[in-house]
Formats: C-alpha cells, structure tokens, sequence
C-alpha cells in the first residue's frame, strides 16, 4: 500500500475498493511505530482510530452518506483543542490539559469524516522554528535525521512528509506552517487572518495567527482548505469567504498574471546561495509558464522582523498569562503556598524560549517602554498593510523563499537570539499583514528541501492555489527515504 | 551599541509575569540582545502612522441568550471538594 | 472646598447572558462552579464572544446620562494576575486610541448641583474568592468562577460632589435610572458597587475601595473627610494614597502598598473588532429609550394636574410609576397618585415587600372608585390595603369579608354619636368653646365603627347633637 498517496487519489483509491479505511488506518499506524520513535513527530496517538475506521468502512458498504474525507488520516497539531483529549501545546504547564471541548476546524473534520491520528510536536506554545523547544524533545527532518524539520508546526511537517499520515493541520504566527512545509519539502498554506476559525487554537499572537493545511500536494491543501474555511459563530474575528471553491479551476495557470520578486527578501544578508539559486530557479519557471515577473521593493520589510517579536511578546505575555496552574495544568499541590510564590514557582516549568518572550513581553508594552517599542512595531505593521495594498494594484503575486537558510543542524542556531529571528525574515510579512501566503516545495539541494513562498492578495487563495499549482506540477522531486 | 535595559530591571519585569527567574545571567543576556535588535524599529520612520484595526457591525454580534454550557466543566479542572477551585491563599 | 468622585461599577442584571459569553448573566440562583464555560473561565483556545444587547444597554445609560458616544467601540487587555480572573486579564475598555469606550462627557444633576461624568465603559466581572476555615493557618481561599464574565458598566465621575448627601442623592437617582432604563436591578446584592475618592481643599487625593454597599460609601466618604480635616488641623499631611474601608471598625485604613504603580500593558484585545455603531442604531436607541424621569415627572403635571411634589415622588421609581400608569384614567390619575404617594408607599417601602405583594393596578383604580362613590371612607380603604398585599383579592370581597362598607346611615350614626357624646363628657364641654375638639369627637366615632363612619356626615351630624356651627 503506497502511505504517500495524496488526499485527492486516496478518496478515488477507497471509493474504488482498493483497500479498506481500516486497512489504510492500520498500515499507517504500523508505519508510525516504525518510524516514529526515531522522527518523533507525534506526541500521542488516537487509540480509537481503528474503531473510527470501522465505523466509516462500515458507512461506505452500506451505501450511507460519507463525508469527504472518506476516514483519511490526518496529524493535528498539539495547540488545536480536541473534547476529552490532551492538548499540552508541547508544554510542561499543560502536561495534564485535558480539553472540555473540540476546536471548530475539528469538528469540522469529523462531520466530514476524517480520522485524527494524532496529536504532533511542535516548539512550546509555537514560539520556535525548529521543534527544538519542544519540552518534550525535538522532532527530526526525514531528510536528514541531523537536520531540524522547521517550526514551530515541525511534527506536522514531518508527519506529512515521512507518509505517517496524509495532511496535517498546523498554525501559523510567523512562518510556523511554511518554514516546516519548505523544511520537510511539503505544501503548507497561511491562510487569509479571519478565513478559518481560531476557536480552539490555543492563543500565542492571536492577532495574526491562523490554522492552515500542510499536505503532500497543493489539490490537497485546497480540499482541505475547503472543509476548514468559514465564518464561525465562535470566532469574531473570522470574515466570510462566500463559500469559494478553492479546487475549482486550480489548474488555471499564471499566463500573463504579474509576479513580483521581493527584493528585500532576496537579497538579505542571511540568504544562502543555494536558496537564492532556487528561487532564481523557480523564476524562470513561471516566465516559462507565461507570467511577467519584476523585481519589486517593500520597504518596510527590514522592520518586520523586530515588530513581529514586539508585538507577539505583548500579546504572549497577554495570552499566556492564564498559565497559573491554579485551574488546570499539571500535578502541583498549592497548599501552604502563598499566592504569587506559587504561580511564580508553577510558571517556572515554562520553557527558556517562552520565558523569555514572557520577559519581554512584560517590557515592550509596559508604561516607560511602549512608546519606542510595541506602539511603534504597531505602526511599521500599518505602514507595512498600507505598503502590500499598493502593491497588489499592480502585481497578482508576490515571490521569495520561504526562509533564507536550508534546514539546520540541531543546536545550530539556537543560542544566537538574534540569527534566530532572522529565520523568520521572508515569512513574518504575511501574517503581519493578513495576506495568504503558501510554501511549495522545489528543489532538493545537498539532500535538503527548498520551498518557494508565493504571496497573494487578502483572500487571494484561489488565484493564490492556481499559482502554486502551476509551480508545483513543473518539478518532480525525489521521494524521502525513511 | 550599549544596553539600555538592565538586569534590575529585567529582573522586575520577571516578577510583574510572575517567572521565577532563579538564574539570571542565562535569559537576560539574550533578552538584552533581543531588545538591543529592537532598537531597529526607530529608524522606521512611522510617527505620524494610525494603526490599523478590524472592525464589525453591531448587529454581527452575539444575540443575548442563555444557553448552559451542558456539562459539568469543574470536572475538566482542579476542583476542591468538586465544587470550588482552591487558589492559594493570598496576603 | 471638599471634593469627592465616585467610580461605581452596575451590573446589567436585566441581560439574559454574559458579556462574552452565553452563561447566565444573572449568576445568584447557581451552585458554585455550576454557571460557567470554556469562554468565561478562559479555557485555552477559547475566545471572547461581545454580546449585542450589553453594548445596547450599555449605550442607553450613557446615551442617559447625557454621554457623548462613539461611532465606533474597542475592548482593552488589562493584564494582572489573581486567583478570581480566569485569564489573568480583564476585558475592559480605554481611550487611547481616541474615544472608542461606550460613552465619555456626560453630565446629570442632582439637586441643583450638576455632576460630570467622565467617562463610562463596558467590562467583566470577575470571579468571587470564599475564605473557609476558622484560623488564619488553616484558611483557605476557594474561587467560584459563576460571576466571572458578568456584564458591568463602569461610571467614572469628576470628583464634582462637594458632601456626602449629595453622592447619597446621586446614588438613589442613578438607581432609579438604571431601573427605568430597565438595564439593571440595583436592588439585587453586588448589582452595584462603588470607589470613591476624597481630597479637602490643598490636600492630596485618596482613593477608598472595598465599599460593599451605597450605605457604606455614604459613611466612608464621611469618615474620610473628617480624617483629612483632622490631618490638615493638625498640619500633617494627607498621603495620596489608596485606602480599604473597613467595614468592622467603621473607619478607612491605608492599604498595603504592594501594587505600587501597577503595570497592567495595557493592548487593544485583538478578539474583538472594533464595533460600529452607526447613526441609525443610536436613533433606534433613543427612541426605544424609556421616558427620562424628568420627562415623566413633567408629563404627570402637565397632563393630569398632579402636584410637582406628588409628580417627583412617583416619577422616580420604577414600581410605582408603573403602577400609576396601569391604574389611572381620564379622571381618576390625581386620586391615584394620591393613594399610591399617601398610603401604598409607606406600606411597601422595600424591595422584599414590593415582590410578595398581591396589590395590582385593579384593586388600585377599585379603591379609588369606591372612595368616590362612598362605598367606603378613606380609613377603610387603608385596612382594605393592607389585607389586599397580603392576599390579593377582588375589592368587593374584601369589603364583605371586613365588613368595611360604608356607614352612612344617619339614624345608625347618630346613635353612634350619641354613645360617644356620652362617654366623653369633658371633650363636649371643650367642644363648645373650641371647635378643633370635634375632630377629637370625630376620630372617637371612625374608632367606634372601625374607620367606617362617613367623615363628613359625622362631622355635620356631631355639629349638629353639640348645637354649634
């Protein structure tokens, strides 16, 4: 049975008896004890997925309504909420977190019959690129053991790519669903802020994350986004996509559409050859598939950087601060402690790297310090809105890599703060914004993945999908051995 | 360039988020770098910016009914005698 | 010159659910921990839903008191750790980012004194900490989260008022407000609570918190002001400072200093767009708006000739306002008033007597009518009241069953009269030379039948048996 099939040939695959759910679920579960205890993507595994895989072979045979999923198995990050399951965000704090109800992207997943296989690492409370401040250990690229996968949705990243499921679901605050997708040379979407419900996402910066697919192609990414996408009554802050069709015409192509080359983001000091070659690379390609493409200049980019850390530290500090173990969280009796000692004490089980951007996000935003800090960051993120709007009155796309570095060695970056958050360099802009943004994978360069990110306007994704597509099918990338 | 945040006053905002900082040195060099990089934020040029934010109709909103939440959600908690949550106590 | 503001927080009890989410607004009736969700007790991944009708509410008390209001309204992060806020943060509001709270500059008068609000916001309640245990070793602090997420509206005043009787007034009429406006019932316990701060002339401000109730605040405020007057008698000077009431000893007492200048990063809530409000919702809101009590005082003057002291008294309440309205006609709404402001007030002067009475607007405009017509006097009217709260049956049955009809046959009178006559000789003697003594005789009569005595009859018939004029 080929674990690497895509979502869309899996469907016609079950529709047209090749195998069972449960057959499908079973071999993907065998693959997993295989494999995962090396790769490490998956912090606990659904032990009713066989049960669930019975229940919808048995909905198919008996010629009942099946959702669209047809019980494929997707990965969740350990951030998204699911009833009466664990949700520890890769965190000591909520090592015991058992969620009271499921996220909407969820439930929304099982009206359409998919099977969660499980839950997967990620850096705690998503503040990392690599996994490696995960609390509970890494995850490794399936490319090179070696190697990070990318953060801070890593586990979903290698799920995916490693064929231990067929999507995943990840978030994205800063690149966390890009990075991984171009580290693991899978598809990973942002999607438009608002297009898909945060109910159940356990808040970092929750005025610029967003849920989105990483899958094996790009079809794939556009039939999820399909299921997921919407206005939900238990998120404000979602906006209406009048029920769009994403897999509608999504081999369009890009003839004559404007593609514009970021110059910022390629020519940083940061870039490494091999990934400017790349995108050099993918350039020509979409010359070649009939788009214009130019170079185009976004000034405020080289600010991004320190307004992204600024104002998530605030809203961090802000939404991690329910983080007291007094409600929930793990076992740590209060009695004869004194109020703040206690949580002090409790909150000290954080991570390094969350307790930092809880330091500061005490400073930034606090009475002396917010004049030069967070409101300024606010405002580069004005200019930077204002800056992408006129942009996208002349060109239809936007192109860069998707991070300036290829995947890393373990313990490479992690003790310069600064080299850290340039990682973040090409991919902050669109969450800072709201736009779209996607990471197709394109080149495989000294055994190491290279995705391309193409940037589209606010709820861009079906031009945006045309555009990925079209790059996509012009490359024929080697398979991962595992 | 030189730091202008120092270890006292890292150490206090520690406090004001309730981190028990036990070793300093370790956090706070990395967060002096973190804001020194910061400082790049001055030459953005954005004084006379308004920020930008979402907005939505009043009528979009919420109708005011009671709808129970339908489960008992102190059993999903630390509960004392499994009615209360126990804090520790205050000064 | 003294002066005082006042920072009062209401709940908007009237509402059916919370402010952010669809738990009950009104959390008295709920074992603990038994009235709350994954939203109000800050469950991670959970998100704040603004309800519609709390921005509503909120917008007619300020629209009330005269408030500016914005066209459109944000929500604030204020960000602190304690054990009864499920986040450690209060959803609030601010203006920093120009108006964008649910009302600011308003003004409303009590008395002849005009007090100006600042501004007015909409924000949660937190949670209620419960101290068990007998000792301070083995106390605990237990939380109850079922208040966590109510809908208050917070009213910051400038510190306009001069004594404690005007803040007094102040509360009482704010009361009534909120109970026209039909946002809140100031009655229920917590519903209302208020800060206060205090500075004499050349003294600095204090704050006074942890008032539980307006009776209190009246008290504090006092206390507070012969404190400072003693200070500054004495020369010392008075801290600016935050002070607890303590409501054991009666006095204020300086609160620990721990919070200092305390830093609450202050960040838009990202949760929440921002509202709009538009030109047509505020019309809407106006119009829908209950009459102002002034407006309804003057309409009881104007239209139906009632004095303005009788039209103040009625006006300001909701009960009795109401209960004039169902109960009046063309001809009888001066009587009705009278009854309600004369007998019916003094007989269901609290809210618990209010609520277990069985009075209606029927037995009202019955009564009246009955009085008119003679059937019964004025002080059997009172003794049918009484028993009409307590069961609430028809008029005319009670009449029957108090045998309260009216005695107004002169042959059964005058026999009545005789005895009396008789039985207080001195008072006839004084009755001839002084004509007050027969209101003396008179009231022998009413007690002798039970206030059933026709009162003028008996007056012109004793008149009469005594030979005078």
């Amino acid at each position: 049975m080929n674990l690497g099939i895509s979502a869309l040939n899996y469907v016609n695959a079950i529709k047209n008896n090749e195998f069972t759910v449960e057959e499908f679920i079973f071999e993907s579960l065998e693959h997993i004890n295989h494999v995962d205890e090396k790769l490490h993507a998956f912090l606990r595994i659904n032990d009713s997925a066989i049960k669930n895989a019975k229940e919808i072979d048995a909905k198919i045979k008996s010629n009942q309504n099946v959702g669209r999923c047809y019980g494929m198995p997707i990965s969740i990050k350990d951030n998204i909420c699911i009833e009466g399951s664990k949700t520890t965000c890769a965190s000591k704090v909520l090592e015991n977190f058992i969620s009271p109800y499921t996220s909407t992207v969820i439930s929304k997943l099982h009206s359409e019959d998919a099977i969660i296989i499980g839950k997967t690492n990620l850096d705690e409370f998503a503040m990392g690129i690599s996994t490696e401040f995960s609390a509970y250990g890494p995850s490794k690229n399936p490319w090179n053991n070696d190697y990070v996968p990318g953060g801070s949705s890593g586990g979903s990243g290698v799920s995916v790519a490693a064929n231990e499921c067929i999507a995943s679901l990840g978030s994205d605050t800063g690149g966390s669903i890009r990075n991984p997708a171009s580290f693991c040379s899978v598809v990973g979407l942002k999607p438009t802020y608002g297009l898909v419900s945060r109910y159940g996402l356990v808040s970092y910066a929750n005025s610029i994350e967003q849920i989105g697919p990483m899958t094996k192609t790009v079809e794939d990414s556009a039939f999820l986004l399909n299921i997921i996408s919407g206005i939900d009554p238990n998120d404000n802050t979602t906006i209406d996509n009048k029920n769009q069709d994403y897999l509608n015409n999504i081999d369009a192509g890009v003839s004559g559409k404007k593609i514009g080359i970021v110059t910022e983001m390629t020519n940083s000091d940061g870039l490494s050859t091999d990934v400017l070659d790349a995108n050099n690379d993918a350039i020509k390609t979409f010359e070649k598939l009939g788009a214009n493409c130019e170079q185009v200049s976004l000034q405020m980019v080289p600010y991004t950087v320190a307004a992204y850390y600024t104002i998530t530290s605030t809203e961090a500090g802000s939404n991690l601060a329910r983080y007291d173990n007094v409600r929930y969280g793990y076992e740590f009796d209060s009695s004869g402690f004194e109020f703040n000692s206690y949580i002090s004490q409790a909150r000290s089980k954080l991570g390094p790297e969350v307790i930092r951007r809880m330091i500061l996000g005490g400073f930034v935003p606090s009475a002396g310090h917010a004049g030069k800090y967070f409101l300024k960051a606010l405002k580069v993120k004005s200019k930077l809105i204002t800056e992408i709007k006129h942009v996208f009155e002349k060109f239809d796309f936007l192109i860069s890599p998707t991070v300036p570095i290829q995947p890393f060695k373990f313990g490479e970056k992690i003790n310069d703060p600064v080299s850290l958050m340039m990682i973040d360099f090409n991919t902050v802009t669109a969450n800072l914004t709201g736009i779209p943004a996607i990471s197709v994978p394109y080149k495989i360069t000294n055994g190491l993945p290279i995705g391309i990110q193409i940037m589209a306007n606010h709820l861009g994704e079906h031009s945006l999908l045309q555009a990925a597509y079209a790059l996509e099918k012009t490359v024929d990338l080697p398979e991962v051995s595992i | 360039m030189k730091s202008l945040v120092n270890e006292e006053e890292i150490s206090e905002v520690a406090k004001l988020m309730k981190i028990d900082l036990e070793d300093h040195s370790a956090h706070i060099k990395r967060v002096q770098k973190m804001l020194e990089y910061f400082d790049i934020l001055d030459k953005a040029n954005v004084e006379s910016e308004e920020i930008t934010v979402q907005e939505i109709e009043l009528d979009k909103l919420r109708n005011d009914k009671h709808i129970p939440f339908g489960k008992n959600l102190l059993k999903f908690l630390k509960s004392y005698q499994g009615k209360y949550v126990k804090a520790p106590k205050l000064n | 010159m003294t002066k005082i503001g006042l920072e009062i927080h209401c709940q908007l009890t009237k509402l059916e659910s919370k402010l952010f989410c669809s738990c009950k607004a009104d959390y008295r009736e709920f074992e603990p921990n038994t009235n709350i969700c994954p939203v109000c007790m800050g469950i991670p991944g959970s998100l704040p839903l603004l309800n519609k009708s709390a921005v509503e509410k909120a917008t007619l008390i300020a629209m009330a008191l005269d408030c500016n209001t914005p066209a459109k309204i944000a929500f604030f992060r204020k960000n602190y750790f304690y054990p009864d806020l499920p986040k450690n943060f209060q959803i609030t509001q601010l203006n920093v980012y120009g108006n964008t709270s649910i009302g600011w500059e308003g003004k409303i008068s009590v008395g002849d004194k005009k007090i100006r609000i600042r501004r007015i916001q909409l924000e949660e309640d937190p949670g209620r900490l419960i101290y068990e245990g007998a000792t301070e070793k083995t106390k605990l602090t237990l939380v109850d989260y079922n208040r966590a997420g109510t809908p208050l509206v917070e009213i910051v005043t400038e510190p306009d008022f001069e004594t404690p009787h005007q803040v007094r007034e102040f509360l009482y009429i704010l009361s009534d407000l909120l109970e026209n406006l039909n946002v809140s019932d100031p009655g229920l316990e917590g519903a209302m609570r208020a800060d206060a701060n205090v500075s004499i002339e050349g003294g600095s401000k204090v704050e006074i918190k942890n008032i539980g109730s307006f009776h209190d605040l009246e008290k504090a405020v006092h206390f507070e002001i012969t404190r400072q007057q003693s200070l500054a008698e004495r020369k010392i000077e008075i801290v600016q400072e935050t002070r607890h009431w303590d409501d054991g000893r009666k006095i204020t007492v300086s609160a620990r200093t721990k919070e200092e200048e305390a830093e609450y990063r202050y960040h838009l809530e990202a949760d929440i767009p921002w509202v709009r409000i538009n030109d047509h919702t505020r019309n809407q809101l106006q119009t829908h708006m209950p009459e102002s009590i002034s407006s309804k005082k003057e309409r009881y003057v104007s239209k139906y000739g009632i004095t303005p002291q009788v039209a103040d008294i009625l006006s300001s309440g909701r009960y009795f306002s109401e209960l004039f309205e169902n109960a009046k006609n063309e001809t009888n709404a001066k009587d009705i008033a009278n009854m309600i402001t004369t007998d019916i007030m003094g007989l269901l002067d609290t809210r618990e007597k209010r609520e277990t009475s069985k009075l209606n607007a029927e037995h009202l405009s019955d009564l009246v009518e009955s009085i008119k017509s003679n059937k019964i006097t004025r002080a059997s009217a009172k003794s049918a009241l009484n028993e009409i709260i307590k069961n609430g049956n028809p008029l005319q049955q009670i009449i029957t069953d108090l045998d309260l009809g009216h005695v107004s046959d002169e042959g059964e009178l005058s026999d009545i009269i005789s005895q009396v006559l008789n039985e207080e000789i001195k008072a006839v003697e004084e009755a001839k030379q002084n004509p007050e003594i027969v209101n003396f005789l008179v009231g022998k009569v009413m007690q002798k039948t039970r206030g059933k005595a026709d009162p003028e009859l008996t007056l012109s018939l004793l008149k009469k048996h005594l030979g005078i004029d």
